[in-house]
C-alpha cells in the first residue's frame, strides 16, 4: 500500500466518523460507498480506485436501482 | 481492525482540535516574534527603499511623539468623517459614523485610522521616492500646506502642496464620494532646468496586529484582487513569508486590481483610478522592536517604473483608497463604477463564489422584505430544504412497495441470521429485482453539502448580521448567545466566563444540541460500534464546539435540523398512509 493510498483511505475514514454522522447514511448499494472506495483504493491503487469510487457515487442515486455492487476485481476483463 | 481503530483515533483527534481552536480563540496567546527582526535592505528597487522605510520611519515616530501636534485638515462623507494628518500626507484619523463599535446607544463610532502616536496606529499615506537621488522629496515630516480652505467633502476636492525649495512642486489632489472612496492624485510639477526621476506610491500601514477571529473559514489579514487573482496572505503567513524574504510577503506588477488590510468586516485597500493602469504591487511585514507591538504590516502600490518628468512637465499618478464597511451592494457598485476587478471578493465568499454570492443577495432582499435578519435566515433554508425535497422524497416514494416486499425480507433475514453481511447483500439483490430502494443515495447528499456549506459560510461573514436582533434575547446574531446555563440563564448573580471561556452554554446551544440529537436519532445506526459510538456522542461535541459562534449560525444549525426532522416525519407518515390503502380490504390497488 503506497502513500497515496494510505492518505486517500484516511479521507474516507475520516468521512466516515465525521461527516456522516451528522449527514447520515444513504447509500443504496451493497457494499456502501465507502466500503467500495476502501476496497477499490486496496485492489486497483490511488488514480483508478479514485475513479471507481468517483464513478460509483456519481452511480449512487435515486434514477438508479442500487443493490449488490462489488468492486471488480484485478483481473476483470476490460471493455 | 487495528488500521480501523488508529483511525477512529485520528477523527476523535480532529474532533478535539476543532474544539480546542474553538475554546482557545477567547484566550490565545501572543504569536512568537520572528526569529530575527527584519531590516529593510537599503538596496534594490526605490519603492522598497521608501514606502516601508522602517528605521528612518522608527525614529521619526519618536521625534513627532515629542513635537507639537500635528496639523489637520478635517473630511466628511455621509459615512465616516475623519483628518488628514498634513505632516507625512497622511490619513490616520477616519471613523465609519454610521457604524458603532457596540450595541450601547452612547457607543463609539467604528475607527479604522488612528494616528502613530496613539494606539493600533494604522493609516494610509502618499509619497515620493526620489529615483535620481538628487531629487528632494516629500517624507515622512514634510508639513504639507493645505491650499483648500475648509473641509473636504463631496464635490469639493482639497489640495496639499509643498514646494522642496529646489524648483519642485509636489501636490496631492484628496477628493472623497458620499461613501467609503477617497481619490488622490499625486502631481509633481517640475520647475527645475534638469529632467528628474521620481516614484510616486501610495500605502497601507498598519502598526498592530488585531485580534483576529483565528477560525479556517474566514480570512483575516492581507487580501487583493492581483492580475485578475484573487490573492490572500494571513497574518501569520505574511510574518513567516516576510521574515524569509527580507520582509516582502508577495510582490507583482498588476493591472488594475486592488490591494488591502481585511478584518472580518472592514476593510482598508488601495487601486489605480485607471483600470488598465499597471502598479507594482507589495504585501510586506517586518518587526520593529520584537514582540507582536513590534509587528508593521503594509500593502503598498508604485508606479512600476520611475516618472521622468522633463522641465516644465508634470507627472502624476492617481490612486484610489476604500477605507469602509464591507457591504456587498456598496463594493458591487464600486467594482461597476469604478472598473475595480474583483473588488466584491474583499467579502471572504471562498471556494464556493458562485453559490454565496447569490445567497448573499437573497439573504439581503429577504431581510429587507421582512425587517428582520434572523427571520430572513429561517426563510432562506426552508426554500433551499424545498428545493432538495423532491431528491428526498423520491427515495420514499418506493417505501410503500417495500411493505409489500416485507415478508420475503424477513425469510431472508431468518435464512441468514448469523451472516448480517450476507442478509444485507441478499436484500440488495432483492431491492434490485423489485426495483426498490429505501435510500436517496450518496450523490444527492454529496451535492448538498456544498450548498449547506455556502449558506453557512453566508451567514459567518455577511456583516449584515451586525447588531441585529432576533426574537427574545437575542440582541445581535454576529455575537454568541448571552444566556449561560452555568449561571441557570442568569439566575445565579456571577459570570462564569469570568472563571473560565469554557463555562459557556447558552440557550440557543443546547436548542441545537437537542434537534441534532432527534435529527440522529432518525438516521440509521451504523453497524460498525465504534461508529455508532462516536456518533452518540456527536451531538453533545457539537453543542459544546458551536456555544461560542455567533447567535445567528445556531439558530440556523437548529432550524435545519428541525427542518430535516420535519421533512423526514413528513415523508415517512405519507408512506405509512400510502401502506394502509395499499393494504385496506377492498382496495383494488
Amino acid at each position: 500500500m503506497n502513500l497515496a493510498v494510505a492518505a486517500l483511505k484516511g479521507c474516507v475514514h475520516c468521512y466516515r466518523y465525521t461527516l456522516r454522522g451528522v449527514i447520515g447514511a444513504n447509500c443504496r448499494f451493497y457494499p456502501s460507498c465507502s466500503d467500495y472506495a476502501l476496497e477499490a483504493l486496496s485492489v486497483h491503487g490511488a488514480v483508478r480506485g479514485t475513479l471507481m469510487s468517483a464513478g460509483r457515487i456519481l452511480r449512487c442515486n435515486p434514477w438508479n436501482p442500487g443493490g449488490y455492487d462489488a468492486v471488480p476485481g484485478p483481473q476483470a476483463p476490460k471493455g | 481492525m487495528d488500521q480501523k481503530r488508529l483511525f477512529a483515533a485520528i477523527a476523535l483527534s480532529i474532533g478535539i482540535l476543532l474544539i480546542f481552536d474553538t475554546w482557545n480563540r477567547a484566550n490565545q496567546p501572543p504569536p512568537d516574534p520572528p526569529a530575527a527582526a527584519a531590516q529593510r535592505p537599503d538596496a534594490p528597487a526605490p519603492a522598497v527603499a521608501a514606502a516601508p522605510g522602517a528605521s528612518p520611519m522608527q525614529a521619526e515616530a519618536q521625534a513627532t511623539a515629542l513635537r507639537r501636534p500635528a496639523p489637520r485638515a478635517r473630511f466628511e462623507t455621509p459615512l465616516m468623517a475623519g483628518s488628514i494628518n498634513l505632516r507625512g500626507a497622511r490619513i490616520d484619523d477616519l471613523v465609519l459614523t454610521t457604524y458603532r463599535e457596540t450595541l450601547a446607544p452612547d457607543s463609539p463610532s467604528v475607527r479604522i485610522f488612528s494616528p502613530r502616536d496613539g494606539q493600533n496606529p494604522y493609516f494610509a499615506q502618499w509619497g515620493w521616492t526620489s529615483a535620481d537621488g538628487r531629487t528632494l522629496v516629500p517624507d515622512g515630516d514634510t508639513e504639507w500646506t493645505a491650499v483648500t480652505v475648509g473641509r473636504l467633502v463631496p464635490e469639493r476636492p482639497m489640495t496639499l502642496r509643498w514646494d522642496n525649495g529646489q524648483g519642485q512642486i509636489f501636490e496631492i489632489i484628496f477628493s472623497v464620494d458620499s461613501q467609503y472612496m477617497v481619490t488622490a492624485e499625486q502631481r509633481v510639477r517640475n520647475g527645475g532646468g534638469e529632467a528628474i526621476s521620481v516614484l510616486p506610491w501610495v500605502r497601507i500601514r498598519r502598526e498592530y496586529t488585531p485580534p483576529t477571529a483565528g477560525f479556517f473559514i474566514l480570512h483575516e489579514g492581507f487580501t487583493g484582487v492581483l492580475s485578475g487573482r484573487l490573492q490572500e496572505v494571513t497574518f501569520s503567513d505574511a510574518r513567516s513569508e516576510g521574515a524569509r524574504r527580507a520582509g516582502t510577503a508577495l510582490e507583482q506588477e498588476t493591472m488594475g486590481g486592488w490591494a488591502g488590510i481585511t478584518d472580518k468586516y472592514w476593510l482598508a485597500a488601495v487601486m489605480p483610478v485607471a483600470p488598465d493602469q499597471t502598479l507594482r504591487t507589495a504585501y510586506r511585514h517586518v518587526n520593529e522592536g520584537g514582540g507582536t507591538a513590534g509587528d508593521r504590516w503594509q500593502v503598498d502600490m508604485a508606479a512600476p517604473e520611475p516618472l521622468l518628468v522633463a522641465p516644465g512637465a508634470t507627472g502624476t499618478l492617481g490612486t484610489r483608497m476604500f477605507a469602509g464597511a464591507k457591504e456587498v451592494n456598496l463594493l458591487n457598485d464600486y467594482m461597476a463604477r469604478y472598473g475595480i476587478a474583483g473588488f466584491d471578493k474583499a467579502i471572504d465568499f471562498g471556494w464556493f463564489y458562485f453559490l454565496v454570492k447569490p445567497f448573499f443577495l437573497v439573504l439581503h432582499w429577504l431581510a429587507g422584505l421582512t425587517g428582520n435578519f434572523g427571520v430572513a435566515i429561517l426563510l432562506l433554508t426552508v426554500a433551499i430544504k424545498a428545493a432538495f425535497f423532491p431528491l428526498a422524497n423520491k427515495a420514499y416514494q418506493s417505501m410503500a412497495k417495500m411493505k409489500i416486499l416485507a415478508p420475503k425480507m424477513q425469510e431472508i433475514k431468518e435464512r441468514y441470521k448469523d451472516d448480517p453481511q450476507k442478509a444485507q447483500q441478499e436484500m440488495m439483490a432483492l431491492y434490485r429485482s423489485e426495483k426498490v430502494n429505501p435510500a436517496s443515495g450518496c450523490l444527492p447528499i454529496l451535492i448538498q453539502i456544498p450548498v449547506f456549506f455556502a449558506l453557512y459560510k453566508t451567514l459567518f461573514v455577511t456583516i449584515e448580521m451586525r447588531h441585529q436582533p432576533f426574537f427574545g434575547w437575542i440582541q445581535d446574531l454576529s455575537a454568541p448567545d448571552p444566556t449561560n446555563l452555568f449561571n441557570l440563564f442568569g439566575l445565579l448573580p456571577f459570570d462564569p466566563m469570568e472563571l473560565s471561556p469554557f463555562l459557556h452554554m447558552p440557550a440557543w446551544a443546547l436548542i441545537m444540541g437537542v434537534t441534532m440529537w432527534v435529527q440522529m436519532r432518525l438516521n440509521p445506526t451504523p453497524p460498525d460500534p465504534i461508529q455508532a459510538k462516536v456518533f452518540a456522542w456527536m451531538p453533545v461535541i457539537f453543542t459544546f464546539m458551536l456555544a461560542s459562534f455567533p447567535a445567528g449560525l445556531i439558530i440556523y444549525w437548529a432550524w435545519n435540523n428541525t427542518l430535516s426532522v420535519a421533512q423526514q416525519y413528513y415523508i415517512m407518515r405519507h408512506e405509512r398512509a400510502a401502506a394502509k390503502a395499499a393494504k385496506a380490504p377492498g382496495n383494488p390497488k
